[in-house]
């Protein structure tokens, strides 16, 4: 009796407990952008309907904002850089050397150094590559004495290259820091 | 005691067989895409009547077909007449086991009707009505894809997803919306003279990028409901944009403010900055799981680039690649089980791996291809590579299978990032 009685609960236990839940079929919502609609109640079998829209893209014009600065043409020649590296090289020395001097002596002017890559890169590392060789131009020359607040400074990665060729001769072009001169906009 | 044991382990294995009776009725599963060995799916696609019928049955069998999943069967082989009944009797001689019927009228909007068909049990399984204006025409095609791709597979489809990317625009570059396909191109106005990757939002609702204007690189916030434009961060230096957190208001960038590249997480709402790494050397492109607990990023702090994770605390630092001096560009897939990365081995070529570094597998060779990211379902990987000379936007099945351009060539294009729904 007392053993029937325990089967008998186990079973109504099962029961209760019901099925694993099982994998249900059903329209999933694909965007949110898609509003369904009330679905319609057939004679003999549901109908669903689905309304499909989605938001237009508008132009959204970027305000450009003036530069503060104009840019001069360049007076220096380009410095260069080993393959993945940004390391000033010796043959950079006379020409940071040059660049130094001529600010401390015409000092109402700013400089712009720019790092630039070969296209071998991917583009967010060379952007960083690029920032590293404008900043250890910038480096050099402060430890020359320049001011610091004097020196611009803007990475183009693999953007703006020189020479678009896939050659060893196009890619050392490439790999450089370039300086422009910067005169404030209305002086 | 021992005889109520045998009578309980009964109950049970008949409780069991009657569980799973119930669960293969309720749920067939024509395609497991999770299966190692995939039978593909015959599947018939017969033209949709009416006069935009032929555009929206091909769009849905360009979708179908580009999963891999489906085995198109052609048209010249169907018995039956579009306009006929269905009839299991026609389909199962020629190897048929799911068969597309539908009808396309153009009044007002475009109202379509499609049916699905299992040829074993000479059944309908699923019956839908779509409206649409005309001009939602490729929206509403891929919408029947989704939900013949659902009804099949038990798995949501991406056919109705969108990859947003960077292209040429009057003189400088522009940020552009178009279709998992390479359809319905739109250009946002959004320029720059160099934008770098843009990143969704996890709703879908909003991208933040880097541009480079006047000198300066700044993160912007582009948000798709109030239509507008706005600058999030700015500094000397470089500053770029990584992805977006779970929650919705943080993001990842990197950022070489205090000196050189490190990465941080910025909260949109109060414009708060907490810093994530501090090294000598360059650290950046951010990449954050899906469950926002890890985030891979690219240091050179071992000599060469190479892709690390960290927890997103920025405890718990690993190197995950230790093959070539070059990995960079790191992206999750959505269920964080795979990262696609960049790897140069002579030309750059696209990988994927577990997050911890192991499995590694090389999944294109042609020319450079880099900028890759995952599709919402994990099945795909949008990229852009310059195999036919000039720069363009490719997919992908998430081996390497399939590759093809989806832009043309008369618009140089990069950076594809596909959308998270």
């Amino acid at each position: 009796m007392k053993k029937a009685f325990v089967v008998a609960l186990v079973v109504l236990g099962f029961i209760l407990a019901g099925c694993p839940a099982r994998k249900v079929v059903q329209p999933e919502p694909q965007q949110p952008t898609v509003a369904p609609q009330e679905t319609k109640q057939g004679a003999a079998k549901v109908k669903p309907e689905e309304r499909i829209t989605e938001q237009r893209l508008a132009k959204i014009e970027t305000k450009e904002e003036p530069s503060k600065y104009i840019e001069e043409k360049a007076l220096f020649e380009d410095i260069h850089f080993d393959f993945d590296k940004y390391d000033i090289r010796s043959d950079a020395q006379p020409v940071l050397q040059k660049i130094a001097s001529w600010l401390l002596k015409n000092t109402s002017i700013k400089i712009l150094i720019e790092g630039h890559c070969d296209e071998r890169g991917t583009n967010e590392y060379n952007l960083a590559l690029g920032d590293r060789r404008a900043k250890a131009a910038r480096d050099y020359l402060t430890a020359l004495g320049v001011a610091s607040n004097r020196i611009e400074m803007v990475s183009y990665g693999e953007e703006k290259p020189l020479c678009t060729e896939k050659t060893e001769e196009c890619w050392t072009k490439n790999r450089r820091a370039h300086f422009v001169l910067l005169k404030e906009a209305g002086k | 005691m021992n005889r109520k044991f045998k009578v309980l382990v009964l109950i049970f294995l008949l409780f069991t067989v009657y569980c799973l009776l119930f669960t293969v009725a309720e749920a067939k599963v024509y395609i497991d895409i999770a299966s190692p060995v995939l039978k593909k799916l015959p599947i018939a696609i017969q033209e949709f009547s009416g006069t935009s019928g032929k555009e929206i049955s091909d769009i849905i069998r360009d979708d179908l077909t580009f999963t891999g999943l489906f085995l198109y069967i052609d048209g010249a082989a169907y018995i039956e007449n579009p306009s006929q009944p269905f009839n299991p009797k026609n389909w199962s001689p020629i190897g048929v086991e799911a068969v597309v019927k539908g009808s396309a009228k153009e009044d007002k909007d475009l109202v379509v009707t499609m049916s699905l068909y299992d040829v074993f049990e000479g059944k309908e399984m699923f019956k839908k009505e779509y409206k649409a204006e005309r001009e939602f025409i490729r929206p509403l095609s891929h919408a029947i894809a989704n939900d013949i791709y659902y009804t099949l597979t038990g798995e949501t489809g991406i056919f109705r997803s969108r990859i947003a990317f960077v292209a040429d625009d009057k003189g400088g570059k522009g940020i552009y919306v178009m279709d998992w396909d390479g359809n319905r191109i739109t250009r946002l106005g959004l320029k720059g003279n160099t934008i770098l990757t843009p990143h969704w939002s996890r709703d879908g609702t909003k991208l933040i990028y880097s541009a480079e204007r006047n000198r300066q690189w700044g993160i912007y916030l582009v948000d798709f409901i109030s239509m507008n434009e706005r600058k999030l961060f700015f500094s000397q230096g470089i500053n770029m944009a990584g992805d977006f957190l779970p929650e919705g208001n943080d993001f990842a960038f990197s950022s070489s403010k205090d000196g050189t590249p490190d990465l941080y997480i910025m909260n949109l709402k109060d414009h708060r900055i907490k810093k994530m790494t501090s090294s000598y050397g360059i650290e950046i492109s951010p990449a954050v799981s899906p469950d926002g607990k890890y985030i891979a990023f690219v240091s050179d702090r071992g000599g060469s680039p190479q892709i690390y994770t960290m927890q997103r605390d920025g405890s718990n630092v690993r190197r995950i690649t230790f093959e070539g001096s070059y990995n960079t560009s790191p992206a999750w897939s959505p269920k964080g089980n795979r990262i696609v990365f960049v790897g140069r081995r002579g030309t750059n070529q696209i990988f994927t791996a577990k997050p911890d570094g192991t499995e590694l597998t090389q999944i294109t060779t042609a020319g450079n291809n880099e900028d890759p990211s995952f599709s919402p379902d994990g099945r795909y990987i949008a990229f852009s590579s310059d195999r036919d000379g000039v720069k363009g936007i490719y997919i992908m099945r998430a081996n390497g299978e399939s590759q093809q351009r989806i832009t043309h060539k008369n618009l140089r294009t990069s950076v594809p990032r596909w959308s998270p729904n």
